[in-house]
């Protein structure tokens, strides 16, 4: 039987047309759209830019003083502060200054959009059961898609350069949030819940001042997980073009530069393990607040 | 690195074992490099079909690379023929060899046209006809913006860690772009290259910056190479353009290096094929535009060397035929 001995598949040409159908439907849809998106996504880019000259132009104690005020603020542990500042001056040191400020510069701005799309959607998803059900396929898509294969698509609708990394950036870095968020006000106590109903709390109040408070600790875990998505996607990114800490590992990996590969490496690790002491400190901090007011 | 190696030890075994067929009386066997990029691949295809039905030789492809390739055709002998043999990298040592006649360049420009250096799209030209200089494009950088900086020109350059990146770099301050109001364009790696003169091209935005031909992108969008100027001598290109940018204190403008593209053959592929083969590789060049022409046909169509070099012979017999007797050129025909 030929028909267990070979798979069926498509007629060459039929496939082939499939294919050149795909692309040229999409390079149409590009031609018609792209200006227009490329138009929206124009204050997010002069953000950026703005941010990034903002870093490389200030002088560096200032900028360092704010890393290690923002160190403090969020977890209040002198150990950490120091440690913050020894990294950015060895980082700087090394000649990695520019780079590792055009990092920080798109990793911040890219969490900030992920809080600001995730956080609304992961509420939607903690509401409807229905929309839970329609959101976490793509969650799981947009995780496990191999980044080169949206990269082609993006390139074709928004060229090369920060918006496009950005994106890309974003689209793997933006599940964690929504399904922490999602899970956290799922995850609040339902006698709470009932008794803020019990005092006639609106559904938004009871959003607002019981549900999103008592989920905070679980949200800024994701948060955290969101930032460190973001940093293991700097690499990717330069490969659309973006500056940073990509372009030099990069360079490395082209031409076997051991040396400069580890170190930009260790400076990626570097600024992950910053952001993500800071911000679990900071999430603890919030939890043993929440502890007190229990007892 | 690891698949060159791979690559050398096939083409050595398969070199060694090359297999018993029947042998013409004017042409033996023929081992022919099979490159691993769709121009050299496309080429030995062709050859093949043209010394096997024109000539009768037995012709086996041989996977290649350009430094194991070249390696094992001048220690062992094996393959026969490079086609497309990018002799940059190797100068020295294949001067050396032609000298002491173990190899022949019978062809120095296998393909016209071919090259690197600054491109820019067609409809650029078709506003502007007079941009076909470095010069005259540097005067205007408000046409080609910078995604980034509008005020500011966009110079796309090769993706980091490319050779090409240090030269582009190196030219970027040679050509003063900086103060004419250009800013370089990262474009971060090959895909990232392409895909920013495909969305210029299919958006009718300008483009300019660095390609090279031969290769399906200069023919689809049907680019143009830019004039860059006078050549600025060997020293300046190779003690200063190529190397990186802290090395190279003084670079001055030029244009690309000439890229030395030549159909090699050993010194055995006398034997085996005779005049007639040694004539037929001298003769045979490739116009750069039906060269880009079959990349694209390749793209679009998703085909293989082989397919590609039946289409060439099938519709392009004004191209070919010059390159062989009309006695070889009827049997060809024939054999399609």
């Amino acid at each position: 039987m030929d028909i267990f001995n070979k798979i069926p598949v498509m007629d060459r040409t039929a496939l082939r047309e499939l294919k050149k159908g795909i692309d040229s439907s999409f390079k149409e849809f590009s031609r018609a759209y792209g200006d227009g998106i490329e138009g929206f996504f124009d204050p997010l880019l002069h953000f950026l830019i703005w941010l990034e000259k903002l870093l490389v132009n200030s002088p560096w104690p200032l900028v360092i003083g704010v890393f290690a005020l923002l160190a403090w603020i969020g977890s209040r542990s002198i150990k950490l502060v120091i440690g913050t500042v020894v990294c950015f001056l060895v980082i700087g040191y090394f000649g990695m200054w520019k780079n590792c400020m055009a990092t920080v510069a798109i990793i911040s701005v890219s969490t900030l959009v992920c809080i600001v799309v995730g956080i609304p959607i992961g509420i939607v998803m903690s509401k409807s059961a229905r929309a839970e059900k329609a959101i976490l396929p793509v969650l799981d898509m947009m995780q496990t898609i191999p980044s080169f294969v949206y990269l082609i698509p993006i390139i074709m609708l928004l060229g090369i350069g920060k918006v496009p990394g950005l994106l890309a950036v974003c689209i793997y870095a933006l599940p964690p949030i929504v399904r922490l968020t999602n899970l956290g006000i799922r995850e609040v106590d339902k006698e709470t819940l009932e008794a803020s109903e019990a005092f006639g709390a609106t559904p938004m109040q009871k959003l607002r001042s019981v549900q999103i408070p008592l989920s905070l600790p679980t949200i800024f875990a994701g948060i955290n997980q969101t930032i460190m998505m973001a940093l293991a996607m700097v690499v990717i990114a330069s490969m659309i073009g973006v500056k940073g800490l990509g372009v030099p590992i990069l360079q490395a990996i082209s031409n076997q530069y051991l040396a400069l590969g580890m170190m930009n490496g260790l400076a990626i690790v570097a600024l992950a393990i910053i952001f993500d002491r800071v911000t679990q400190q900071y999430g603890q901090r919030i939890q043993k607040h929440r502890g007190q007011l229990k007892k | 690195m690891k698949i060159k190696r791979i690559l050398l030890s096939l083409a050595v075994v398969f070199g060694l074992t090359s297999f018993g067929s029947v042998a013409n009386a004017a042409c033996g066997n023929i081992t022919i490099a099979n490159m691993n990029w769709a121009s050299a691949n496309f080429m030995a295809e062709v050859d093949k079909i043209i010394l096997e039905e024109g000539y009768g030789c037995s012709v086996e492809l041989v996977p290649g690379a350009t430094m194991p390739t070249f390696t094992s055709m001048q220690e062992k002998g094996e393959p026969d023929v490079a086609p497309e043999f990018w002799a940059n990298a190797a100068i020295i040592a294949l001067n050396k060899a032609v000298d002491e006649g173990k190899m022949h360049s019978l062809n120095k420009a296998p393909i016209t046209g071919l090259g690197e250096g600054w491109w820019v799209l067609p409809h650029t030209l078709k506003k502007h006809p007079e941009l076909t200089t470095a010069e005259a494009i540097l005067a205007r950088p408000d046409l080609f913006p910078h995604p980034e900086d509008p005020s500011k020109g966009g110079f796309h350059i090769c993706p980091p860690g490319w050779n090409c990146e240090l030269s582009n770099r190196n030219l970027y301050k040679a050509f003063d772009m900086e103060a004419k109001g250009w800013a370089i364009v990262e474009t971060g790696s090959a895909a990232g290259l392409d895909g920013s003169i495909a969305k210029a091209a299919e958006r009718g935005e300008n483009w300019f910056g660095y390609y090279w031909s031969p290769t399906a992108i200069i023919g689809k969008y049907d680019m143009r190479a830019v004039d860059m100027g006078a050549w600025g001598g060997k020293d300046n290109w190779d003690k200063c353009i190529v190397l990186p940018e802290q090395e190279c204190g003084d670079p001055k403008a030029t244009s690309w290096t000439k890229s030395e593209v030549y159909t090699i053959v050993t010194d055995n592929f006398k034997n085996t094929a005779g005049s007639a083969g040694m004539e037929y590789f001298k003769k045979r060049t490739y116009p750069g535009p039906v060269m880009n022409g079959m990349l694209v046909w390749m793209g679009e169509n998703q085909a293989e060397g082989a397919d590609a070099a039946i289409e060439f012979l099938k519709t392009q017999e004004s191209v070919w035929s010059k390159w062989v007797s009309s006695d070889a050129a009827k049997k060809i025909k024939k054999a399609l």
